[in-house]
C-alpha cells in the first residue's frame, strides 16, 4: 500500500520531469507572446517609445472599437471569412467526394492539388495580380477572346473583395479537399452497403450517412480554415493594400498597419485581443457542437 | 599551467582577429542603385582592406528587419540606408548617429548636394544624420512620337487652338491627356494602389495646382481649392482617361501599360526613364522622354521629391569603418561611376558632369526636376500620413467619398499627428 | 417471399481474378440455403451478387422469377445481415431499424408497430434508444438481424453473421435463427465457413470451392455421399479418413479394397458399381463414426488392425488417432465411446461398417458412383 503510493508519486514525478521541456517550450512560444500582447494592450506602447511607462487601461480598446475603420474591417473580415469558408467547403467537399471514388492516379491528383497550397501567399498574390491585370493580364484577354467585356478585377470596389475571395479559394481549397478526403477515406464502407440494400439512393446515402458521419471532421476543418482565413494578410498586402477605398481592408492588415505604420503597438495589441476574443467564442461554440455529436 | 594556456588562447584569438579583415554590413533594398554600388565594392576593398557585405531584401521587409537591430545596443548593421519616409521616425527614436563630427574631421563637403536632398535625407533640425544616396523624384513620362505626329498636331490645333508640344503648364498637360484618349489609347496611366503609390502620385497633382501639404506652422492645407481641384483631376484621369483598373495599379503595373504603348503619359519615379529605353521590357524605347511635372506657370516645377540616404545607426558595431565606406561611396568619383551605370544622382557636380550628360541626354531634365521639386512632409508620422492619405484618396477615386470630405478627413488626422509630434503648436 | 435462381453466374474482377465461375443454383421459395466453403471460395461474392452489391459479369440472376441483373439493390426487396453488422453508427437502434422503412415511405405508425414487434421478437426493446457503440457484440448482432427482419423482405441474406460471436452465443443464435425461419418461412441464404452451422441450420447446403459449386444437397445427403474428397474432408469433425488403396478382384467376381495389409471386402450391393475399377488405385474414404469396437455381422463389417498414436478424450466421446498396423499411410481418426481408453503404441482391432465405405478416383478426386446407402 505504502510502497505503491511512493511508486505512484515517483511515476508522477517522472511524468512531470519528462513533460517539463515541452511544457516550458509551450509556455515560452505560446503563452508568453499572448500575455505580452495583453499586457501591451493596456499600455501606451509605441515603437517610438517602446516602454510600459504609461498604463492606459481600456483606452486602447475603446479607441479601437470607436474607430469606424476598425469596425468596418471587422465586418468585412466576417463577410470574407464566411464567404471563403463556405465556398471552399462546398467546392472542397465536391472534389473530395469525386476523388474518393477515384481508383487510379490518386497520387497524381494529390500532387496537382497540393501545388497551390505549397505556394507562398506572396507568390500567389503576385501571380494573380499579373493574371488579373485589366489590360495586360491573361484572364481579361481570354474573356475578350470569348466575347466578354474585360472585368475590373481589383480596381472596382464591388469586385475587389470577390476577386480576393476567388484567389483565396484557388489557393486554399486544396486544404479543405485534403482534410475532407482524409475523413472520407477513413469512413467505414459497410454502412453504405447496408444503406444501399435498405433502399437508399446515392444522394440519400450522402445526406443520411456521409454527412452525419463526417460532421466532426467537417467542423474541425471549418474551424481551422476559419481561423486561418481571419488571419489573411499577405494576399491583401500584395494585391490591394486594402483598396480600392476600403473595399478589401481586412482586419489583420488593419492591425498590421496600426502596429508597423502607425507604430502604435498598444492599440494593435488591443485590436488583436478583440479579434482573439471573437475567434475563441467561435471555437468554443463549434467545439461544444462537435462534442454534442459524439 | 592553466594561466599559460588561457594566455596563449587569448593571444591566439587576438591574433586571429587582427589577421581578419574588418567588414562592413549594410542592409539594402533590391533596386538598380544597389546593384551599381555592388559592382564597385571590389575597388573599396582594394583601397581600404575593408570587406563589405550587402544584405539585399525587398522594401516590404526592410523596416521590420531594421527596427530590432536599431533598438539593440549593439546591432549587426554597420551602416544602413534610410528612405525619406523613415527619417522622422528614426531620428525621433534616436536611432541614428550624428555625422557632423566626422564630416568636419574629414572636411567632407556636403554643399555639393542638391539642397532639397539635404533637407529630405541629410539634415534634421540642423544636425546631419545622413548623406543623400540616390533620388527618386517623380517626373512626367510622355510619348515624344505622338507629339511629333503631324496628324495629331493638326487635330490638336483644331481642337484647342494650341500647338502640340511638351506641356509647359499643368493645364496644357491635362488638355493633352484628354486629347490623346482615343482609339484605344489612354491619355494617362495612374498608379492608384493605396497607400504609397496613390499618395505619392497625387502629391504631384497637389503641387501642380499650386497647393502644399501644410503651412509654415504645420497646419494642414489640403481641403483647399488647390487640393480639391487636384483630387477632382486625379479622379477624372483615373476614371475617364486611364485604362480599366488603374485605381488598383502599383507602379510596376502602370509602368507596363506605359511600356506597352497604351498610354500617352505617366507621372512616376525617375528611375523608370532608364527602364523605358530597355527593349526587353518596353515596346516604346526611344519614344518616351521625361520632364518635371509642369506647374501653374511655365518654368514652375511640381515634381514630388523622394530619396534614400546613407546613415550610421547608433547601434553600429564599427562606426569608423562605416564612415570610411560612406565617404568613399559618396565621393565624386564613385558617385559619378554609379550615375554612369544609370544611377540617379544627388550631387550637383555629378549632375553637371560632362561625361554623364554626354551619355544620358535627359540628365538636365532630371536636375531641373530635382531643383524645382517639392518635399513630402517629413516628420515622425510620415508613414501614417501616407497611409491615411492613400486610404482617403482611394475612397474618393472609388466614389465612396467626395473629394472635399476625403481631404477634410486627411487634414483632421494630419493635424492630430503634427500635434502629437510637436510640429504644430 | 421468393425463389432465387442463379444461372451460370460468373464474377470476374477488374484484375482478371475469377471469383465465381459460372455457378447455377436454384434456391426454392422459403428455403434455408447454406453457402459453405473455405475463405476465398466465392460464397460471399455470390451472396453479394444476389444482394446486388456486386455487378454480375455474366449469367442470369432471378429473384421470384424476375431477372435482377441490372436491378438496384434498393429494388430487389432483400435484406442482408453483414458479418460486422454494418449498423449506422450515428443512429440509435430504433433509427437503425426504421431507416429502410422510412426510405420506402412506410407510414410512421406502421414503422413503430413493426419496430416494436421485431424488438419484442429479438428481445432488444431496452436497447432501442442506444447507439451501436453502446452495445455488446451479441446485441449488435440482434439489431442487425432486427434491421433485416423489420423490412419483411422477400429473402434474407446472411453473410457469416455468427462468426464474430463467442461459442455459447453463436450456438444460441443458431437455434434462434432456425426458429425464426420456421416462424417466418422466408427464404434465407446463409453464407458460412463453419460446417457445424451448415449441418445444423440448412435445409440444403451448397458447397463451394475456388468459385465453383462442388455439391448441393440436404445436410445428411452431403454428409453421407460426398461428391469428392474435398467435401468428404470439409464436412464433419473429425472429417472422413482418406487412405490410398486399390480395388482388387479375388476370383468369382468378388472385389476387395486393399490397403497396406488390410483387405476390405466390397459389399455385394456395390460390386457391380466398382467392377470397372478393378485393378485400379482408389482413395478409400472411411468416416470416423463407422469404426466399432465389436465385430458385427461378418458380411457387414471387416476388422482393421491399428496401432494407437494417441487418444483425445472429449467427454461425450473419445477420438482415437491411430495408424494401420503396418505403420504406413496417414493417421486415421476413429470416434469411440466415452469410456474407451488406449495406451500409446497399443495395438487394437476395430471393425469398419462396410456399407459406409466411399471410394474416390485419385486422379479426379471425384467419388466412384455406387448405389445409395442401402
Amino acid at each position: 500500500m505504502n510502497q505503491s503510493k511512493t511508486m505512484e508519486a515517483a511515476d508522477r514525478r517522472f511524468g512531470w520531469f519528462m513533460s517539463a521541456p515541452s511544457l516550458a517550450l509551450l509556455l515560452a512560444v505560446i503563452l508568453f507572446p499572448v500575455f505580452w500582447a495583453l499586457f501591451t494592450s493596456v499600455h501606451d506602447y509605441t515603437l517610438i517609445a517602446p516602454n510600459f511607462d504609461t498604463f492606459t487601461g481600456a483606452e486602447n480598446y475603446i479607441s479601437a472599437i470607436q474607430d469606424p475603420a476598425f469596425r468596418h474591417s471587422l465586418g468585412l473580415t466576417a463577410f470574407f471569412v464566411a464567404a471563403v469558408v463556405l465556398f471552399e467547403f462546398l467546392l472542397g467537399f465536391i472534389v473530395a467526394l469525386m476523388l474518393n471514388s477515384v481508383e487510379r492516379f490518386k497520387p497524381i491528383y494529390y500532387g496537382i492539388l497540393l501545388c497551390p497550397l505549397l505556394m507562398n501567399p506572396v507568390i500567389v498574390g503576385l501571380i494573380w495580380r499579373m493574371f488579373l491585370h485589366p489590360s495586360l493580364g491573361i484572364v481579361n484577354y481570354l474573356l475578350t477572346v470569348v466575347g466578354f467585356e474585360p472585368v475590373n478585377w481589383l480596381g472596382s470596389t464591388q469586385m475587389a473583395i470577390w476577386t480576393i475571395i476567388m484567389v483565396d479559394i484557388w489557393h486554399q481549397v486544396s486544404f479543405m479537399i485534403v482534410l475532407l478526403l482524409a475523413g472520407l477515406s477513413a469512413m467505414p464502407k459497410e454502412p453504405y452497403e447496408a444503406a444501399r440494400v435498405d433502399g437508399a439512393r446515392v444522394y440519400q446515402s450522402f445526406f443520411y450517412i456521409t454527412l452525419p458521419l463526417m460532421m466532426p471532421v467537417i467542423i474541425v476543418t471549418l474551424l481551422i480554415r476559419m481561423i486561418f482565413a481571419v488571419k489573411t494578410y499577405d494576399l491583401i498586402y500584395i494585391m490591394t493594400r486594402g483598396g480600392p477605398g476600403v473595399a478589401t481592408d481586412l482586419v489583420s492588415y488593419s492591425i498590421y498597419r496600426t502596429a508597423f505604420v502607425s507604430l502604435n503597438v498598444g492599440e494593435a495589441s488591443a485590436m488583436s485581443a478583440i479579434l482573439l476574443g471573437f475567434i475563441l467564442l467561435l471555437t468554443v461554440y463549434l467545439y461544444r457542437y462537435m462534442r454534442s455529436l459524439t | 599551467m592553466l594561466k599559460q594556456s588561457l594566455l596563449s588562447l587569448a593571444l591566439a584569438t587576438g591574433l586571429s582577429t587582427a589577421a581578419h579583415a574588418e567588414s562592413v554590413n549594410i542592409l539594402m533594398e533590391g533596386v538598380p542603385d544597389t546593384e551599381y554600388v555592388k559592382t564597385l565594392l571590389p575597388e573599396f576593398t582594394k583601397e581600404t582592406g575593408i570587406e563589405v557585405n550587402l544584405e539585399v531584401v525587398n522594401y516590404a521587409e526592410m523596416h521590420t528587419k531594421l527596427v530590432p537591430q536599431l533598438l539593440a545596443s549593439k546591432g549587426s548593421y554597420s551602416a544602413i540606408v534610410v528612405d525619406f519616409y523613415w527619417v522622422g521616425e528614426f531620428t525621433k527614436a534616436g536611432w541614428l548617429a550624428p555625422l557632423d563630427d566626422m564630416i568636419k574631421a574629414d572636411n567632407f563637403d556636403t554643399s555639393v548636394y542638391v539642397p532639397k536632398m539635404m533637407d529630405l535625407v541629410g539634415q534634421v533640425d540642423g544636425v546631419t544624420y545622413m548623406l543623400p544616396f540616390y533620388n527618386y523624384a517623380m517626373g512626367l513620362l510622355y510619348r515624344t512620337d505622338l507629339l511629333e505626329d503631324e496628324a495629331n498636331k493638326a487635330a490638336y490645333l483644331e481642337a484647342t487652338g494650341m500647338e502640340l508640344a511638351p506641356p509647359k503648364t499643368w493645364g496644357e498637360y491635362l488638355e493633352q491627356v484628354k486629347f490623346f484618349t482615343k482609339d484605344g489609347m489612354h491619355g494617362v496611366v495612374n498608379q492608384g494602389l493605396r497607400p504609397d503609390p496613390i499618395a505619392m502620385e497625387w502629391s504631384n497633382y497637389l503641387f501642380a495646382n499650386g497647393g502644399e501639404f501644410h503651412d509654415a506652422d504645420w497646419n494642414a492645407t489640403l481641403n483647399t481649392p488647390a487640393g480639391v481641384a487636384a483630387l477632382e483631376q486625379y479622379k477624372t484621369n483615373v476614371n475617364e482617361y486611364g485604362p480599366l483598373g488603374s485605381a488598383s495599379f502599383s507602379f510596376d503595373e502602370a509602368f507596363n501599360v506605359m511600356a506597352q504603348g497604351q498610354a500617352y503619359s505617366y507621372i512616376t519615379y525617375n528611375f523608370f526613364r532608364t527602364a523605358i529605353d530597355d527593349p526587353s521590357q518596353s515596346t516604346v524605347a526611344g519614344k518616351v522622354e521625361i520632364m518635371p511635372v509642369p506647374g501653374q506657370e511655365p518654368g514652375v516645377g511640381a515634381s514630388l521629391n523622394g530619396a534614400w540616404g546613407w546613415a550610421i545607426p547608433k547601434s553600429s558595431p564599427n562606426p569608423e569603418a562605416a564612415w570610411t565606406f560612406l565617404k568613399w561611396v559618396e565621393s565624386k568619383k564613385i558617385a559619378k561611376e554609379r550615375a554612369m551605370q544609370g544611377g540617379s544622382p544627388t550631387r550637383i557636380d555629378v549632375f553637371d558632369d560632362a561625361d554623364l550628360n554626354a551619355k544620358f541626354d535627359y540628365m538636365g531634365a532630371m536636375k531641373d526636376m530635382l531643383l524645382t521639386s517639392h518635399n513630402f512632409p517629413v516628420f515622425t508620422y510620415t508613414p501614417q500620413l501616407v497611409e491615411v492619405l492613400g486610404r482617403e484618396l482611394s475612397l474618393a477615386v472609388a466614389d465612396e467619398a467626395t473629394p472635399a470630405d476625403a481631404l477634410a478627413a486627411v487634414e483632421a488626422e494630419m493635424n492630430e499627428l503634427a500635434k502629437k509630434d510637436g510640429k504644430q503648436k | 417471399m421468393a425463389s432465387i435462381t442463379l444461372d451460370k453466374i460468373t464474377k470476374v474482377y477488374p484484375n482478371d481474378v475469377t471469383a465465381v465461375n459460372g455457378v447455377s443454383l436454384d434456391i426454392r421459395d422459403g428455403e434455408f440455403m447454406i453457402l459453405l466453403g473455405p475463405s476465398g471460395c466465392g460464397k460471399s461474392t455470390t451472396l453479394r451478387m444476389i444482394a446486388g452489391l456486386e455487378a454480375i459479369s455474366s449469367g442470369d440472376m432471378l429473384i421470384g422469377g424476375r431477372r435482377v441483373n441490372d436491378v438496384d439493390p434498393a429494388d430487389r426487396d432483400i435484406a442482408i445481415v453483414f458479418q460486422n453488422y454494418a449498423l449506422y453508427p450515428h443512429m440509435t437502434v430504433a433509427k437503425n431499424l426504421a431507416f429502410g422503412l422510412k426510405l420506402r415511405h412506410v407510414p410512421a405508425s406502421e414503422i413503430e408497430t413493426r419496430i416494436n414487434r421485431v424488438a419484442a421478437l429479438l428481445g432488444i426493446e431496452p436497447l432501442l434508444g442506444r447507439k451501436p457503440s453502446q452495445l455488446s457484440g451479441g446485441q449488435r448482432q440482434r439489431v442487425a438481424l432486427g434491421r433485416a427482419l423489420v423490412r419483411e423482405p422477400q429473402a434474407f441474406l446472411l453473410d457469416e453473421p455468427l462468426s464474430n460471436l463467442d461459442a455459447t452465443l453463436r450456438s444460441s443464435m443458431r437455434t434462434e435463427l432456425i426458429k425464426l425461419h420456421h416462424t417466418l418461412g422466408t427464404t434465407i441464404v446463409h453464407v458460412t465457413h463453419d460446417q457445424v452451422e451448415a449441418m445444423t441450420m440448412g435445409e440444403r447446403i451448397c458447397i463451394m470451392k475456388d468459385g465453383d459449386i462442388v455439391q448441393v444437397g440436404e445436410p445428411m445427403e452431403v454428409y453421407r455421399n460426398p461428391a469428392n474428397t474435398f467435401v468428404a474432408s470439409f464436412l464433419a469433425t473429425p472429417p472422413m479418413n482418406l487412405l490410398p488403396g486399390r480395388i482388387e478382384s479375388v476370383g468369382a467376381g468378388a472385389l476387395v479394397v486393399a490397403m497396406d495389409g488390410v483387405a476390405l471386402p466390397v459389399p455385394t450391393a456395390f460390386q457391380a458399381a466398382y467392377a470397372s475399377h478393378s485393378g485400379k488405385p482408389v482413395i478409400v474414404g472411411l468416416r470416423p463414426e463407422d469404426f466399432h469396437l465389436a465385430a458385427g455381422d461378418a458380411a457387414r463389417t471387416a476388422p482393421i488392425d491399428l496401432v494407437t498414436i494417441t487418444t483425445e478424450v472429449l467427454g461425450p466421446e473419445v477420438i482415437l488417432v491411430a495408424n494401420l498396423a503396418s505403420g504406413a499411410g496417414p493417421e486415421i481418426h476413429a470416434r469411440m465411446p466415452r469410456d474407451f481408453r488406449a495406451k500409446i503404441g497399443q495395438p487394437l482391432t476395430l471393425h469398419f461398417d462396410l456399407a459406409e465405405i466411399q471410394l474416390f478416383d485419385p486422379e479426379t478426386t471425384r467419388v466412384l458412383p455406387r448405389p445409395a446407402h442401402p
